[in-house]
């Protein structure tokens, strides 16, 4: 019951902080100076531009502005990208598709060695196990992701040639078709190992330079949370009954230290959002955060609107996912206090 | 309200079912070395319920840990002793005792839980929340029952339920069981433990045991937790039973009737008791014989009647005169004045002779040693030894004037 | 509480106050350095800021701006080693070491004036927001609520990119992203400090809102802005390289970020320090403010243990 009022006043809150969102988003389109200059042409005359801004509206105040751009966002009109030469709506299932795909793989990489990591070293408190994994923890959030990427191409791609970069080999990429735009799920639905195997293939590196720093987070959060357990009287009172360590650690400590852990998948998921436009850029990897750079070398209004909106919905929407089964994980919280 | 009492069991000739010799246990703290129990020794007889009293930190908790081994090292350390533990075979047979302190881990897990239970002092924290009932008190059942839960197959039981019923399933085998041919067998065995699981709950006069099962710690009440915590603590019929202050976290009012059902289920089951409390009124009830701990060490044992009418050791007489009565007119309540040594590498003398009002030098250079004199009940106080033993004149020990304590 | 009311009347005499701050601050020191990762991270700070006050003297100065890479021309993409470049240089013939070194200067300069400011103006809107309560406190929060909701790199570089390539718009756009913690912190200390007896103690003994504030809320939120800061100092530097990594920086400038941009095309021919070595830089930089700002929060904060 108290689970359900929660959601529902977290989800009445959510159109608050969206349209709190979109007001900031459209401010920066427009202290951006002129919106349209990436459309512009130099042989263009000065009544043909103001043909062009009254078009798009420009000279209606602000608020009308706002609500115009505002409505077209909620029919799905995101503008046209500059970058591409495409609506945003266009493009979008594509690049939305690569760059999900890339977090989701580097989110299994972050979660699962994570928390094997933390488990390791919360269990061996104060140990030298615990005393690299600490360090581990911090120098993960302190790694600036460009380098990391770097560093990891230099050795794997240029001197040991293991990894390739791209998102995968041209003739085999063109061997199938791709329905979702998610490479492996598309291989997996032509039923194509070899394409299977190359999507994994290209997906290993820069799913492990994303999910780097996630994994310092819950790493450090689960070691933490799990030493904390550990003294817990339920711990002594499991051993009391003659559990093996084993059990005592899998189904009585780890299972409780899982729950603040949760926590904080929704802050990894936002270094995973942040991180994919670097890694994007440097593994060439044709995704959301890749158009977001150019389009911030390029000054693609739309294209930085709508990627900036987008990103803090699903930011918003993760975060909200997080609360909702740390409410239902931890059985002892009364929520909203 | 008193519960019937069993009878007295005194004697030495009765058999034991565990014995403490001079147990130290010691932690490694940024001050120093904390003695935390500096040699205690005392003995639980079959079927008695031992009350061990003392106030907070005075190392009757730590006492009680060990008898299962479950004070962390490092910081503690079982710096000396031994506690002989007979289990119901070797009583009988007249075995020799096991060495809790020495038994290898995976015979300790034998005993914890099975021979040797224990009841904790807050049931809200020591029953896991993420955990419902049933699976807890199930637990016990599945490590130290498993050939039970397999009685009455024809036949061998499979191989993986073999394994479900030793706790030994891995997580590909936990699917397994929610389809055939596994399902049928798999549901045969939690049916088993349910009903095994609702008879312990059901003796510990839970109302509605089967609901109680499905649910969860934080929504049962503090003395329905304790319930469970006795229930899971009896499951396997245990020689002996450690409880630990189990209702100082608990309401008055359910205090009693905890009490209450401890002491009917161990008289039922023929079950010892280690009772540690520092509710001197609480033990009164049900305990038949009473060891009082101060500051690492015991000041005195005897018989529960004994030690309330005719308190021997200096601080049993102030803990006695603190307890409120209605004897006791208003303002009248005593206190002990002074606060408790500091354990960290203590000198040899009497613990208790800075807050002793008989003190004397000898007190504060010589430690007394927990010994029964002729026609006296053990006590360690330097008040009862004669000049001879010591080795000292008569007016060096202190006079404890024993008509008007 | 009565300590309190004897506390307050004579509040003129500095020295006791002082005395026991200027102990305390000794025994937290001594607290922080018995810990050896936060002594590293203390050492390598120490070092950085060193190299980055001792850049003109390590390297010569460029001219006219000392923050542009000089370009020797005659000396493109040569390896670590080369006599007068000790660390290669990038395919533009800037020199890899003078970059190091003056990105320190830069991260300094980034950091400082960041930190500074948003530490101000998040302490402004945070004692607003708390002090006066209602609906003022309502609209901040719910700003800040807003601002929290977008990662933070992401709307950092939305602004920076609508405001156009320039070292000078990323500090601004980072300015407007990090001010929102310190807000957050100061606001939580005073509803709490709001709360507390000891406030209401103060209060009945006549004590002024702006003493209250002065006396009990500053200096309780003096801890967590500490660490925040510290903290901060690290990821602004992080946050900045990556910004001008993207491209949000002139070209040519002496600034980690940059310089890792620059030579990353040079990886796939094997040359990896132009990109590597500033790169190990920011990474080095932020590391050590994290270790010794985690150091530090064990010590002046045992509750949140992050150990």
């Amino acid at each position: 019951m108290q689970i359900r009022e929660y959601i529902i006043r977290r989800v009445m809150i959510l159109p608050l902080i969206l349209v709190g969102t979109s007001l900031i988003v459209f401010t920066l389109g427009r202290v951006g100076g002129n919106p349209i200059a990436i459309y512009l042409e130099h042989e263009m005359t000065p009544d043909e531009v103001a043909q062009i801004e009254e078009r798009y509206g420009l000279n209606d105040s602000l608020p009308e502005q706002y609500f115009a751009w505002a409505g077209g966002v909620l029919r799905g009109d995101l503008g046209y990208s500059g970058v591409l030469a495409a609506p945003v709506m266009d493009v979008l299932p594509k690049r939305l598709a690569a760059t999900l795909e890339l977090s989701v793989a580097s989110a299994i990489v972050a979660v699962s060695l994570g928390i094997a990591l933390g488990t390791f070293a919360g269990a061996r408190r104060n140990r030298l196990p615990d005393h690299l994994t600490r360090v581990f923890a911090i120098s993960g959030a302190a790694t600036p992701i460009f380098w990391f990427a770097i560093v990891l191409l230099i050795i794997f791609w240029v001197n040991l040639g293991w990894f390739p970069v791209g998102r995968s080999e041209p003739e085999i990429f063109e061997s199938i078709s791709h329905p979702t735009g998610v490479y492996t799920l598309d291989a997996l639905l032509a039923g194509s190992f070899t394409a299977f195997r190359d999507a994994i293939w290209h997906l290993i590196l820069p799913a492990v330079t994303l999910g780097y720093g996630a994994t310092a987070i819950i790493t450090r959060m689960m070691r933490s949370s799990l030493a904390e357990e550990l003294n817990e009287d339920y711990v002594d009172a499991a051993r009391a009954k003659g559990l093996p360590e084993r059990l005592v650690l899998r189904r009585h400590a780890r299972r409780n230290a899982l729950i603040p852990t949760v926590t904080v998948i929704g802050l990894g998921f936002g270094f995973l959002l942040q991180g994919s436009v670097v890694v994007e850029i440097i593994f060439i990897w044709p995704g959301m955060g890749r158009w977001m750079a150019d389009a911030v070398l390029r000054g693609d209004q739309a294209t930085i609107m709508a990627y900036v909106l987008f990103t803090s919905i699903l930011f918003l929407v993760v975060n909200l996912v997080v609360d909702v089964v740390y409410a239902y994980l931890d059985r002892r919280v009364v929520l909203g206090s | 309200m008193t519960a019937p009492a069993a009878a007295p069991l005194s004697d030495k000739t009765a058999s034991r079912v565990a014995s403490v010799e001079e147990l130290r246990i010691h932690f490694d703290t940024k001050a120093g070395r904390l003695h935390a129990v500096d040699g205690v020794s005392f003995d639980i007889f079959d079927g008695e319920s031992l009350g061990l009293v003392g106030e907070t930190g005075c190392g009757k908790s730590v006492t009680a840990r060990s008898f299962l081994r479950l004070i962390p090292v490092p910081p503690g350390t079982y710096a000396g002793g031994r506690i002989h533990f007979w289990s119901k075979e070797a009583r009988q047979t007249g075995g020799s005792p096991v060495d809790l302190l020495q038994v290898p881990a995976s015979q300790m897990r034998d005993i914890r839980g099975n021979r040797i239970a224990m009841i904790f002092q807050d049931p809200g924290k020591a029953l896991n929340p993420a955990l419902s009932i049933r699976e807890q008190v199930a637990e016990v059942f599945y490590q130290h029952r498993s050939e039970d839960l397999l009685d009455g197959w024809n036949g061998t039981p499979p191989r993986p339920i073999r394994r479900a019923a030793g706790q030994r399933s891995g997580k590909l085998e936990w699917l397994a069981f929610k389809v055939p041919p596994l399902r049928s067998p798999a549901r045969r065995l939690r049916k088993r433990v349910d009903d095994l699981v609702g008879d312990a709950l059901a003796e510990t006069q839970i109302p509605n045991p089967r609901k109680i099962m499905t649910s969860y710690p934080h929504e049962l009440s503090g003395g329905m937790k304790q319930r469970v915590m006795i229930a899971q603590a009896l499951a396997c019929n245990p020689d002996l039973l450690i409880a630990d202050e189990p209702t100082t976290a608990l309401d008055v009012t359910i205090q009693a009737r905890i009490m209450e059902l401890i002491r009917e289920l161990q008289l039922r089951h023929q079950t010892s008791v280690l009772y540690i409390s520092h509710d001197l009124s609480l033990v009164r009830r049900i305990c038949d014989r009473i060891a009082v701990m101060y500051a690492g060490r015991i000041a005195e044992i005897g018989q529960t009647r004994h030690v309330f009418h005719d308190p021997l050791h200096p601080y049993t007489r102030g803990l006695l005169a603190a307890i409120p009565s209605l004897a006791h007119q208003r303002g009248e309540l005593a206190v002990i004045d002074g606060t408790v040594p500091e354990l960290i590498d203590p000198q040899p003398a009497c613990r208790f002779h800075t807050r002793c009002s008989y003190a004397t030098d000898l007190c504060g250079r010589l430690d007394p040693p927990l010994v029964a004199r002729p026609g006296l009940r053990p006590v360690a106080c330097h008040g009862y030894a004669s000049p001879d033993e010591l080795g000292v004149a008569a007016d060096q020990l202190p006079r404890l004037d024993r008509d008007a304590p | 509480m009565v300590e309190a009311a004897a506390r307050r009347p004579p509040a003129s005499s500095p020295s006791g106050p002082l005395a026991i701050r200027v102990r305390r601050f000794g025994e937290i020191t001594k607290e922080v350095l018995r810990n050896p990762t936060t002594t590293i991270g203390l050492v390598i700070i120490a070092s950085l800021l060193l190299m980055a006050l001792m850049a003109p003297i390590i390297t010569e100065a460029n001219t006219p701006d000392a923050y542009q890479m000089p370009r020797d021309w005659g000396a493109i993409n040569e390896p670590p080693g080369t006599p007068g470049h000790l660390l290669g240089t990038t395919s533009t013939g800037g020199d890899v070491l003078y970059g190091v070194v003056w990105g320190a200067r830069t991260s300094l300069r980034l950091s400082v004036i960041v930190v500074g400011i948003t530490m101000v103006v998040g302490t402004i809107m945070g004692s607003i927001a708390g002090f006066i309560g209602g609906k003022v406190d309502e609209i901040i929060m719910r700003l800040v609520d807003v601002l929290l909701a977008i990662p933070e790199l992401i709307f950092a570089l939305a602004i920076a990119a609508v405001l156009g390539p320039s070292f000078g718009n990323i500090i601004f756009a980072l300015t407007v992203v990090f001010w929102v913690k310190y807000a957050r912190i100061i606001r939580g200390q005073i509803i709490h400090v709001k709360h507390n007896e000891y406030v209401d103690s103060a209060r009945v003994i006549g004590d002024s809102k702006l003493n209250i504030y002065r006396k009990d809320v500053l200096p309780n939120s003096v801890t967590p802005v500490v660490v925040q800061a510290t903290l901060d100092m690290g990821n602004i530097v992080l946050v900045a390289a990556t910004l001008s990594f993207i491209g949000l920086a002139e070209a040519g400038l002496a600034e980690w970020g940059v310089l890792v941009s620059e030579g990353q095309a040079g990886i796939s021919a094997g040359r990896w320090w132009a990109s590597t070595i500033p790169g190990a830089m920011v990474f080095l930089w932020a590391l050590a403010f994290n270790l010794f700002g985690d150091g530090l929060r064990d010590v002046l904060d045992p509750r949140t243990e992050g150990r």
